[in-house]
């Protein structure tokens, strides 16, 4: 360790000649992504960061008010009201549509006759867009002439308004994901097969069923995949927007009875539509920092629930 | 059976009769197809709950207005029979007249009263109540019939009826926008990931640590300082370029993908031409570059499936609706009071088509992309 002294300018370490010239080099390469950061990440954050501790009205000046917007949110009904949402779709949604593409990728692992057909059946709703996907289950969840409620009407059960009874839209909408995971039971489909056989084969020499050597060999082994799509699941749950905002269509953002106003389509409505920058930042800023800390508690949490082979 | 002879890892077999050994034989057929009956019930049961919504888009973007709403929902698209009569299409009817049900085609129907004639002696005009309390004294004969009419309908017309830009304005904005970001995407990834995977310059590790803690910055944080950048600073509001522009400047998954790539390039091919005098930017144009066309490819489709599908964007910059992408657009003609089903999801069938054209010219870098990236949202 050599002593270090606080001097400014700081002197850098002494590089050779192969270091400077390898160092401009690499700046010029780097500059897209340097001019980039700094006007549309590093700039945009300490704005944001600003007029968060602001009342901030894009046509007059910046008020200083310190913490009296994170004061107003926790005060703020329907702040706690659009978490509670988004806390739904993490805590049942995501967890849901992970088994789901879990046992869809078990399915096309089977060895069965046209499994590739069936493989690009799976995947291809993932790639409608988003706006198409979300106007066609609002059509198919249509409590008059819906099919969904018609066919569990064959089947002798009556189907709930989905789109208007708030109980329910939020279900409706875990349905519209489950419909999309193709990219999540893709990412599973290529775990399972990453499971080495022998593995599999001993296990059934030794006379293991296949659901013991599925919840014995195959669930460990995929383990670190749970975890990955865990961690983007819930940080794309924390940002669900687009479903959310086309979902309540002309009757206003978080229609039926603020039921889909989620944690990120409060900051827009905010900041977009009563133009409460300030507020809004504030409330990008909590988002932030609750999905910082998700995942890293995840990754803490997970060296004790997942197996990494090697 | 087996006898132990003590030893744990010696078993011998016990010699089997030819019964026993058949008796196994059957025993396992009757698994096997057990087995197999119940994989192929399950993919397919669950294949439907993936197949029928698609279906359904389709069946819906072929019905007549007339069958869209019909209870119980119907898995065929169904119309209007229609009769020439004197060189027009007329609609035919199921009427109830003094004497009895007669099939009499609609000339006009005006608040409730239509007029009708006899196909068969088209000279005489009857005129009938449509309603009478709860009795519907004409219904409309239908036929299963595809409505192509729907998709040129839907294309031609605006997201609302005060709108002047139709819908192929709005599939013609989306492809400009996803074709420029397609390129500002290459342009600007490729060198910085090259930087970062063959350049050893100092503090290289550091700065690739920011690149990827830059994923986990939620847009909401830096949505409205950006918005007012462009829209207030710059005065580029409902203008393509804020949706463009940001893609010149390099992103955090397309430089982890493609370093990924870069760093699979034996370094020796690198080093050599290193030897032979040639510049890093040579290296990377003339050996790197031509070599990299599969990783491209996958940066490239999925660059047009995020612009193609974006609707933060176009919803924050894009006002005038001569400017909106389908995705707006779409969502747009969906607000509505009074939703237009089956043209809705004719555009919908439209707007989805260019994706699933893409997939099957590049199902391989489709799958190939998510397995790297994991999902891109």
């Amino acid at each position: 360790m050599s002593e270090s002294k606080l001097v400014w300018p700081p002197k850098l370490p002494k590089w050779g000649y192969r270091e400077r010239v390898n160092f401009k080099t690499g700046m010029f390469f780097l500059l897209p992504w340097t001019i980039g950061f700094l006007v549309f990440t590093l700039y945009p954050m300490a704005a944001s960061l600003l007029y968060s501790f602001s009342i901030y009205h894009p046509r007059r000046a910046l008020e200083w008010i310190g913490l009296q917007n994170y004061a107003d949110l926790f005060k703020d009904d329907l702040f706690w009201h659009s978490l509670s949402n988004t806390v739904y779709i993490v805590g049942i949604g995501v967890p849901l549509t992970l088994l789901a593409s879990f046992l869809c990728a078990v399915l096309l692992n089977l060895k069965v006759r046209g499994q590739s057909i069936y493989r690009v059946i799976y995947f291809l709703p993932s790639i409608v867009p988003t706006v198409a996907s979300t106007i066609l289950w609002l059509w198919i969840l249509n409590p008059q002439a819906g099919i969904l409620n018609s066919m569990l009407e064959s089947i002798g059960i009556d189907g709930p308004n989905w789109m208007s009874n708030p109980v329910w839209s939020k279900p409706g909408l875990i349905l519209l994901g489950m419909w999309s995971m193709g990219g999540t039971i893709v990412i599973y489909l290529s775990g399972l097969q990453d499971v080495p056989t022998s593995l599999l084969e001993a296990a059934e020499i030794d006379g293991a069923n296949w659901w013991q050597r599925l919840w014995h060999i195959t669930i460990p082994m995929v383990s670190p995949i749970t975890l990955f799509n865990l961690i983007t699941g819930a940080i794309a749950a924390f940002q669900y927007f687009t479903q959310a905002y086309v979902f309540s269509g002309f009757q206003g953002l978080g229609y039926p009875l603020n039921s889909t106003l989620f944690y990120s389509v409060y900051p827009y409505q905010n900041g977009f539509l009563y133009l409460k920058m300030g507020y809004a930042s504030a409330m990008a800023w909590i988002l932030f920092v609750i999905i910082l800390s998700c995942t890293l508690l995840l990754l803490k949490v997970s060296a004790r629930f997942t197996y990494y082979a090697g | 059976m087996s006898i132990d002879t003590g030893h744990p890892l010696s078993v011998l077999p016990h010699p089997e009769t030819d019964e026993e050994i058949r008796r196994r034989a059957r025993l396992r057929k009757t698994r096997n197809f057990f087995s197999s009956l119940f994989s192929h019930t399950a993919i397919n049961f669950v294949g439907l709950f993936f197949l029928l919504p698609f279906l359904w888009m389709l069946i819906t973007a072929f019905k007549s207005g007339q069958d869209v709403f019909h209870t119980p929902p119907r898995w065929l698209p169904y119309d209007n029979v229609r009769v020439e009569i004197n060189g027009e299409q007329l609609a035919l009817y199921n009427v109830q007249t003094e004497n009895g049900i007669r099939q009499l085609a609609a000339v006009k129907i005006i608040e409730g009263v239509g007029t009708f004639l006899d196909p068969a002696n088209p000279g005489q005009t009857f005129e009938y109540e449509i309603q009478q309390g709860a009795v519907k004294v004409a219904e409309p004969v239908m036929h299963v019939s595809f409505r192509w009419q729907n998709f040129p309908d839907a294309m031609n017309r605006g997201s609302r009826p005060t709108v002047g830009a139709s819908f192929w304005i709005y599939f013609r904005n989306s492809l400009i926008i996803a074709f420029f970001s397609i390129i500002g995407t290459l342009l600007s990834n490729a060198p910085v990931a090259y930087a970062f995977a063959r350049i050893k310059f100092p503090g290289r590790d550091l700065l690739f640590i920011i690149v990827l803690a830059t994923m986990m910055l939620p847009f909401q944080v830096t949505m409205i300082p950006i918005y007012l950048f462009f829209n207030n600073f710059l005065g580029w509001g409902d203008t393509f370029l804020p949706l463009i522009i940001p893609t010149f400047f390099a992103n955090a998954y397309d430089v982890f993908l493609l370093r990924q790539f870069f760093r699979t390039i034996p370094e020796e091919m690198c080093d050599a031409a290193r030897v032979d005098g040639a510049s890093e930017w040579q290296i990377f144009t003339r050996i790197v570059l031509p070599l990299s066309v599969p990783v491209l490819a996958t940066v490239t489709v999925f660059t047009f499936l995020w612009a193609w599908n974006d609707f933060t964007g176009p919803l924050l910059f894009l006002t005038s609706p001569r400017n909106f992408t389908m995705s707006l657009g779409l969502q747009d003609f969906q607000s509505q009071r009074t939703m237009v089903w089956n043209q809705l999801m004719a555009a919908s069938v439209v707007f989805t088509i260019p994706i699933i054209i893409a997939f099957f010219f590049a199902q391989k870098t489709f799958i190939q992309g998510i397995k790297l990236t994991g999902s891109k949202e």
